[in-house]
């Protein structure tokens, strides 16, 4: 069967490829997204001591490693049994909404920025960061600092950007100075002028792009996210929900201790990457969505005023559930400006700096589990440990699995759309890429880049002549 | 008084690639009156820093070259289309190339490698890589001391 392969997809976190099988007629029958690397983290800390375990897993990723040390150390609160002190959780809120700006702003303003600014059918020599320097400095300008105002936060509180150590289990190794909290609200002025500026150019730039909003991974889903009594956006505390698309609840007050009787995940011959589903509908029938567009469909209220505004006026989108995956880009800003709103809130807490920040205790049980909202989407850590306090298993259930399914059928939706004939152009490629950069799946960039792939698409006919071929 | 800025940048967790990071630790007791970066790889939010010194110097390396040995360049702003469409990791050059479209100046700058014999998954630097560091480390304060002296 004739196959069309995208190879490596450009402007996400790692190394991924594309394929397209066409039918006799030239057709696009289906589609599928491939990861093409392994880590392997869950059998490599086998064997080690769980309290090492933040410090291990934050190593999975360069981009989201501050998503793993929490997701971690809540896993190995709970193996402890300890409530961590208020101070300690706040802190912790503060890292994680740094790390949705920062994750939040490099999707936007450096990956997919480039598609709206200089068009989807942009030369892709032009159509990168840099042609968005040459054309649009501002943007750029914004861009960078937006990022480098959450990479800031992270630096001041954790001791460095990537890989801060200074969540722990039980909390966190150090309070909060009072200067360090004053550098980042002088910050936050400037990050909040940003986020409302991109915001209102985004919500301008919509009309123009009415054909991808309705092919882009438009269709109905579950959707997956924390959730708590409020119905208020939560990337921290709470539990696990899934609502179908009409917004009703399927499954509700899912808590570690439960989620594998809801999320199943199977393995795939042809990747790396699992797909997750929600286990009473099976693999077929459960796919569902997480990350900023789940969460923004979810909650009735952000919870802060800017966010609520901007929250009213994406709902006006649709009556039930906003289905276009290309609205995750719309709700990724909306969640930056939350993300500074509620920073903004919690360090003018008195308690913020606070020096009782860490509980300290042995294990307790030999099971834990850790979940929150890392920027793309719900992460779940779960380890179990032996008498001695070493893992005996672990597992790791993150974003970009859970949205593999969407993915495929995101895929399959727009090739059908756009890839049509018997030759290729940049355009009909870049939507197929595009559709998947919506979704921001992070497949584990923190080791060196070594040799990158050239980009090498094949139009094949079914007598396996190639008809066409594009190279970048 | 010029402005310096040294950046190393590398993974730490594979061998002499650690290169850039190790030598800009020893070289901060080194060089007085310098700026200090070490990072994993360069990314363009540094564009912003490099703007604003006179000197920068990029300490990395390479797995090219007789290993032990050091290499020294002098850098030109321009964007690498690679790096650019490969998203947040970038090249010297198109770091300087960002400092200049962005915020309006380019320093001199100057590239300074050093080959290493390994880059598999380990920590601490083979005997070659540290024979690169050395001389790194011999280098470069003698290339700050000349620019300080021709400013």
């Amino acid at each position: 069967m004739p196959t069309i392969t995208i190879d490596p997809v450009t402007r996400i976190e790692g190394h991924a490829k594309i394929t397209l099988q066409l039918d006799e007629q030239g057709e696009v029958q289906d589609a599928r997204f491939h990861v093409t690397q392994v880590r392997g983290f869950e059998k490599l800390c086998e064997g080690r001591p769980f309290t090492e375990m933040p410090a291990l897993m934050a190593r999975i990723c360069g981009i989201c490693p501050t998503s793993h040390l929490l997701a971690s150390s809540k896993a190995c609160d709970d193996i402890m049994a300890v409530r961590i002190p208020e101070t300690a959780e706040k802190l912790r809120r503060i890292m994680n909404l740094a790390q949705i700006i920062q994750s939040h702003a490099l999707s936007f303003f450096y990956l997919s920025s480039p598609d709206f600014l200089l068009g989807m059918d942009a030369d892709p020599e032009e159509r990168n960061i840099m042609g968005l320097v040459r054309k649009h400095p501002q943007m750029a300008r914004d861009g960078i600092q937006l990022r480098q105002f959450g990479q800031r936060v992270l630096e001041t509180l954790g001791g460095k950007r990537i890989h801060p150590g200074w969540i722990v289990p039980g909390g966190v190794s150090h309070p909060l100075q009072a200067e360090q909290r004053d550098q980042i609200l002088a910050m936050i002025p400037e990050a909040t002028r940003i986020t409302r500026n991109a915001l209102s150019w985004f919500k301008g730039q919509i009309e123009n792009f009415r054909t991808e909003i309705r092919s882009f991974a438009n269709f109905p889903s579950m959707f997956l996210a924390m959730a708590n009594d409020a119905n208020q956006f939560s990337a921290y505390t709470g539990w696990l929900r899934f609502i179908n698309s009409n917004l009703e609840i399927v499954a509700d007050h899912i808590t570690g201790a439960d989620y594998l009787n809801y999320i199943g995940e199977s393995c795939n011959e042809d990747s790396y990457l699992k797909s997750t589903y929600f286990k009473p509908l099976g693999l077929k029938q459960g796919v569902y969505r997480v990350g900023p567009l789940a969460r923004l469909n979810m909650c009735r209220t952000a919870g802060t005023p800017m966010a609520d505004e901007e929250l009213a006026e994406f709902r006006e989108l649709e009556r039930r559930s906003v289905w276009s995956s290309f609205y995750y880009h719309y709700a990724r800003l909306i969640e930056i400006l939350f993300s500074i709103e509620r920073m903004n809130t919690l360090l003018n807490d008195p308690e913020i700096l606070g020096k009782n920040v860490r509980a300290h205790a042995s294990p307790n049980k030999y099971e834990g589990v850790g979940i929150l909202e890392a920027p793309r989407g719900t992460l779940i850590h779960h380890y179990h440990i032996d008498e001695n306090g070493l893992i005996k298993s672990a597992n790791m259930v993150i974003a970009s699995g859970h949205n593999n399914e969407a993915m495929n059928h995101g895929v399959l939706q727009v090739a059908r759309q756009f890839v049509k004939g018997k030759t290729l152009h940049q355009g009909m490629l870049n939507r197929v890429e595009a559709v998947i950069r919506c979704f921001d799946p992070c497949l584990s960039c923190s080791t060196h880049a070594a040799g990158m792939m050239p980009l090498d698409i094949q139009l094949i006919a079914p007598d396996g002549e190639v008809i066409d071929r594009l190279v970048r | 008084m010029p402005r310096v800025l040294l950046i190393g940048y590398g993974n730490t967790l594979c061998g002499d690639d650690a290169l850039g990071p190790v030598a800009i630790e020893r070289l901060s007791k080194m060089v007085a009156d310098a700026e200090f970066i070490a990072c994993h790889q360069l990314s363009p939010e540094l564009a912003e820093r490099v703007a604003i010194c006179d000197l920068a110097v990029f300490v990395d390396a390479t797995c090219q070259g007789e290993p032990g040995t050091v290499r020294v360049e002098q850098l030109v702003p321009v964007a690498v289309v690679g790096s650019a469409i490969f998203t947040h990791y970038v090249n010297p050059s198109t770091v300087l190339e960002l400092a200049k479209t962005l915020y309006g100046r380019a320093p001199q700058a100057m590239l300074v490698t050093g080959a290493g014999a390994k880059f598999h998954n380990s920590e601490g630097l083979s005997e070659k890589g540290r024979e690169a560091l050395d001389e790194i480390c011999r280098i470069v304060p003698q290339l700050v001391r000349d620019f300080v002296l021709t400013t």
